[in-house]
């Protein structure tokens, strides 16, 4: 029993880093509650498994991942699964390109981007620009880049066409391209 | 007559596939041939490459929001 309850405290421990990350996947916080709680649970119920091969926190996140996903598609929140089914044309209605297909604003040079990486400025920019999209959008994105799932598990476990992921992936990218160049590239910082 | 030339749109489309799976090879010759005449769409598959790096480094930034 005693060392059930190290193990619980030690589970606590990444409580909050926990929440942060499941926050950032589901911009819900009693969603993102949840999700952590569930897998706190699972960590202690699946305990043998966990053998000391990799550090607790990157277990626990594998494990968070997994119940993420199962919560956006047990409540159908944000996933809805008939609004998936979009048009070919769908992605074109953003304003970044015009008729002919020409871009409206053509995309500005960077420079050397990765000094960025160093900023927490540049963070909290990231973070406001990953807002704006759509819940949906903004899941599905994070689960291919943030997490780094597969295309091929995304629309598995989402039961998305590879297409629908294509047109869902470059309607972010368009969005989010768009407000870090209007948000942080194209502005002066420190 | 047969349509050579991609416009912006179906470039980034492309540039953005292209991060999923491996392009045919009629559409590789297109996309780079559209990208050396386009600094737009070049800036633009660069730039969506660095978001790409930047993503995978979100949990190490949650991480560091201190606990």
């Amino acid at each position: 029993m005693a060392e059930q309850d190290d193990l619980a405290q030690s589970l606590e421990a990444h409580r909050k880093y926990l929440q942060r990350y499941a926050q950032f996947h589901l911009r819900d916080a009693s969603l993102a509650e949840d999700a952590v709680q569930d897998t706190l649970i699972a960590a202690l119920a699946q305990r043998d498994r966990f053998q000391g091969r990799s550090q607790l926190r990157t277990w626990l996140t594998g494990i968070l991942k997994h119940k993420i996903i199962d919560l956006t598609r047990s409540r159908g929140r944000g996933l809805p699964a008939d609004a998936l089914v979009l048009g070919e044309d769908s992605d074109s209605n953003d304003g970044s390109f015009n008729a002919k297909g020409k871009w409206v604003d053509p995309p500005a040079d960077w420079g050397m981007p990765d000094a960025a990486l160093e900023s927490n400025q540049f963070w909290r920019v990231y973070q406001d620009c990953c807002q704006r999209m759509s819940r949906r959008d903004a899941l599905v994105f994070s689960m291919r880049e943030v997490m780094g799932l597969s295309s091929e598990e995304i629309c598995k476990k989402i039961e998305i066409t590879t297409t629908n992921l294509h047109v869902i992936l470059f309607r972010a990218r368009l969005s989010l391209r768009s407000c870090m160049s209007k948000n942080w590239f194209g502005t002066h910082h420190d | 007559m047969i349509k050579l030339m991609y416009s912006c749109k179906q470039a980034a489309k492309l540039s953005s596939r292209a991060m999923e799976q491996p392009l045919a090879p009629a559409e590789r010759v297109l996309l780079s041939l559209h990208l050396l005449m386009c600094k737009g769409c070049t800036g633009f598959a660069q730039q969506i490459e660095f978001l790409r790096r930047a993503s995978r480094k979100i949990p190490e930034v949650l991480e560091k929001d201190g606990d």
